[in-house]
């Protein structure tokens, strides 16, 4: 080890050291990194990854899905489709809440309930289709009646924000989702300092035999890339995540850090507005040739070391390949340079000046902006990169509309039906302001709702892919890899090789210090 | 008595310099784009649900009404909740205080204790070889030039690669782990304390150099007392009006947060805690935070003052 060169810094090192008292070892405790705080406590409400992280740590839903993206029990350990309207589910004998009391139908129900009822404004609710019916069955059963088919619902159901709360609790007032999280899975909330570390311990009625194999797990809030690499460095945190592609290669040479990438169905996008007449981008010409110029080869190789790829509407992790042959990314750079250009010049716009927007909290979208910097200045665009906080962002585009188009990335969940429906901004909501709406795509994408898994579906798909890719509106990048980066030596981790609703850590009940 | 005259006028303009800084303060938040329904919500946000929230903070009301509403509360001990999470935010500013005390502490230590010697040094010694006489200029003006966030992000770098005794971020207090609190708090602190040592540097050296040119000082040289005792009687008090203002500033600077070397080293500090809530939009944190620290700033201030007095006993009569 180098020698520290200043006298003083190593008496007061020593001295520090005399009378050291490190804390006890415990048994069975594992450390997280967090590389970001919760953003609110409501699991029905908040939409931020950061916040679905630690929800899947305390709560559940009633299913859950494995690596091929296919639905499997949560809390309901079966289920079954009466019709297509009609469903019924069975729950898991023994899942309780961390007071003791089972998980019941009326749970559920109440739960679902919540998500539906606007005062909360969950955005949800849109996902689960129109619910019209609820009733508690026998044996720990329940039905679920929908006002017309929803290829969604079920899938819907797998993702953490259908989470199922302690109703009773809530309604009783000793339990208050805005402030407090209390849910059936395997762990609970023991301590929060808010922006610093969560103190998480087992669930003591989780119900699952032997899970979670973990007595705590210490949550340490590290924003900072090179803070998080240093404490895995020295072990201080035994498991993170990292969003830059480079961060685990430089943690390549320590022998004991293990690094995973996990695919998943969320990818990279940018948001471009259709809507502002102060936008080059009103015209669709110019969109097009902006969705034609874009390298998103270069994206993959620059930004992301060649370990994502590009990726499509329907996304590329769920094996459809419904938009594989668009001109967009089947022909050769060249001819759709050539054919970018003669669409800015029969715009009339040879060189648009346009503001690419990202949020600064995010390095990799800075750097995504980079690249098409360039990529789309062989066409003939100026483009001006704005870097802004997310708040800023946030209102710009969804809200107000001001902007041209931004960087960002979407949740591509676990169904191609659930994706697609955000080319429907009567349907998504989100992007009303800046999304142009095509009646014609409107009434694919309705139809698609309806239309469960089969080749009639993969047909629609196909129709509605050319459309939106000729709207060039909302134009998906290269696939969002999530690596996982752990200490090898100090935890034993289960890792899905794919994920679908931002469930990184599904199997966190598997995790436990190392051998 | 005189003492009080001295202090009256300084403390209505500090209850004038508060109460413009919580309109400031208040105004800039609410001129700034985005809200908290942005950051809970993300994308997902509608106008109905921006309406909810809202409502459910109070965010409807009249700007007028929100400020008295603050102000009123505030004068009662009520700083508000973080919309985050429900708590009292004056209970989270006391608890990451002693986190931002300790910092601004060792960074103070260090300003001083390299600083001041090397000024009084530079001072003395400006008639001399030219090698000797630059040395303290030097270190000043690269003390003065590096930002922290360039120094802590080269640290951090460094550090974190070759860990070297220190540790980036992984704050844990004192009481709990000694040896890891302060491994985990020097580099944040000498990252801070590198401005410091600078500006008492080149403060005490002005100072010391503009004593030394008055008559009181050339007397006792033609008196034939000692180099030493003419600097440590007749230049070091003369000269310290000047640094004990340097230095109150720069502790108040401090103790208000030091933001950015805070959420540089995950140091969970007032700076970090504020700096969150500014991100999150979240009204209540970053109020308080600025309000708080600017009464800090402001008492810090005043026993600055009181300072004057007592080294030297003309401030108080001449004003």
């Amino acid at each position: 080890m180098p020698r520290l060169s200043r006298p003083s810094l190593s008496a007061l090192a020593l001295m520090a050291g005399m009378g050291l008292a490190l804390p006890a070892a415990a048994d069975s405790v594992i450390t997280w990194g967090k590389p970001a705080e919760i953003t609110g406590f409501d699991v029905h409400v908040a939409g931020t990854v950061a916040s679905w992280e630690m929800y899947q740590m305390v709560y559940e839903t009633l299913l859950t899905t494995d690596d091929q993206l296919t639905l499997q029990p949560g809390l309901a350990v079966a289920w079954e489709e009466e019709s297509p309207t009609r469903f019924v589910f069975t729950l898991r004998d023994g899942a309780a809440f961390p007071n003791g009391r089972p998980v019941s139908a009326e749970d559920v129900i109440g739960s679902l309930e919540r998500i539906r009822n606007p005062e909360i404004a969950s955005y949800w609710a849109h996902q689960l289709g129109e619910i019209v019916a609820m009733e508690v069955l026998e044996d720990g059963r329940l039905a679920v009646e929908l006002a017309r088919p929803h290829a969604s619902f079920l899938p819907a159901l797998a993702h953490i924000t259908a989470a199922i709360i302690p109703v009773e609790e809530y309604h009783a007032g000793d339990f208050d989702p805005a402030s407090q999280l209390m849910g059936s899975g395997p762990f609970m909330v023991d301590a929060h300092d808010q922006d610093e570390r969560w103190t998480l311990v087992r669930n003591p009625h989780y119900g699952i035999d032997s899970l979670p194999r973990a007595d705590r797990i210490d949550v340490q809030i590290i924003p900072d890339e090179s803070a998080r690499m240093a404490a895995l460095r020295d072990g201080r945190i035994d498991f993170t995540t990292f969003e830059n592609p480079d961060a685990p290669q430089m943690l390549g040479s320590v022998a004991s850090i293990a690094y995973a990438p996990i695919q998943t169905t969320n990818y990279y996008r940018f948001d471009v507005n259709a809507l502002s007449e102060d936008s080059p981008f009103h015209d669709i010409r110019v969109r097009q040739a902006m969705n034609l110029a874009l390298d998103r080869d270069a994206i993959n190789m620059l930004v992301f070391n060649g370990t994502s790829a590009p990726d499509y509407p329907v996304p590329a992790a769920f094996g459809n390949d419904a938009c594989r042959d668009l001109d967009t990314y089947a022909l050769p750079r060249a001819e759709r340079l050539d054919r970018a250009r003669a669409l800015l010049a029969e715009a009339g716009q040879p060189n648009p000046q346009v503001e690419l927007m990202a949020s600064s909290a995010n390095e990799v979208l800075v750097r995504i902006a980079q690249v098409t910097q360039q990529s789309l200045g062989e066409a003939g665009f100026d483009v001006q990169i704005a870097a802004v906080p997310t708040a800023e962002y946030l209102q710009r585009v969804f809200t107000d509309g001001d902007f041209d188009f931004s960087a960002s990335w979407l949740a591509g969940y676990t169904d191609p039906g659930m994706v697609i429906q955000w080319w429907d901004p009567n349907f998504a909501i989100w992007n009303l302001a800046f999304q142009a709406e095509v009646p014609e795509l409107s009434a694919v994408l309705a139809e698609l709702r309806g239309l469960p898994d089969s080749t009639e579906r993969d047909a629609a798909l196909i129709e509605a892919c050319e459309m939106i890719d000729d709207g060039a509106n909302l134009l998906a990048l290269v696939s969002k890899v999530d690596y996982v980066v752990y200490r090898a030596d100090q935890i034993e981790v289960t890792l899905a090789e794919r994920t679908g609703s931002t469930n990184i850590w599904q199997h966190i009940a598997e995790f436990a210090p190392a051998e | 008595m005189r003492l009080v005259a001295y202090l009256l006028p300084r403390i209505a303009a500090a209850l004038i310099t508060l109460f413009g800084v919580s309109l400031l303060v208040f105004l800039s938040l609410r001129l700034l784009p985005g809200g908290y329904a942005d950051i809970l919500l993300g994308p997902f946000v509608t106008p109905e649900a921006r309406a909810i929230i809202a409502q459910r903070y109070g965010l409807d009301q009249p700007l007028a009404v929100q400020y008295l509403r603050w102000t009123g509360a505030m004068l009662g001990g009520d700083f508000g909740v973080s919309m985050v999470t429900q708590r009292p935010v004056i209970a989270e500013f006391l608890r990451r205080a002693p986190v931002t005390l300790q910092l601004a502490l060792i960074a103070l230590g260090v300003a001083l204790a390299v600083g001041y010697p090397l000024g009084v040094l530079s001072g003395v010694r400006a008639g001399a070889r030219r090698k000797k006489r630059d040395f303290g200029r030097v270190v000043g003006a690269m003390g003065a030039s590096v930002p922290d966030f360039v120094l802590g992000s080269v640290l951090i770098f460094v550090f974190s690669v070759w860990s070297l005794w220190f540790r980036v971020g992984g704050y844990v207090p004192f009481t709990t782990d000694p040896v890891g609190n302060i491994r985990s708090m020097l580099l944040p602190g000498l990252t801070l304390s590198v401005f410091g040592v600078a500006l008492i540097l080149r403060t005490t050296r002005d100072a010391v150099l503009r004593v030394m040119t008055e008559p009181h000082v050339t007397t006792a040289v033609a008196r034939g007392a000692s180099p030493g005792t003419i600097i440590r009687h007749h230049i070091l008090r003369n000269a310290a009006i000047p640094v004990v203002t340097v230095t109150a500033t720069y502790f108040g600077f401090l103790l208000g947060g030091a933001v950015i070397v805070e959420v540089l080293f995950s140091i969970p500090g007032v700076g970090l805690y504020t700096f969150n809530g500014l991100l999150n939009r979240d009204y209540a944190i970053v109020q308080a935070g600025v309000l708080l620290a600017a009464v800090v700033f402001i008492t810090i201030n005043m026993l600055a003052d009181i300072l004057y007095a007592l080294i030297d006993p003309r401030v108080g009569a001449v004003r």
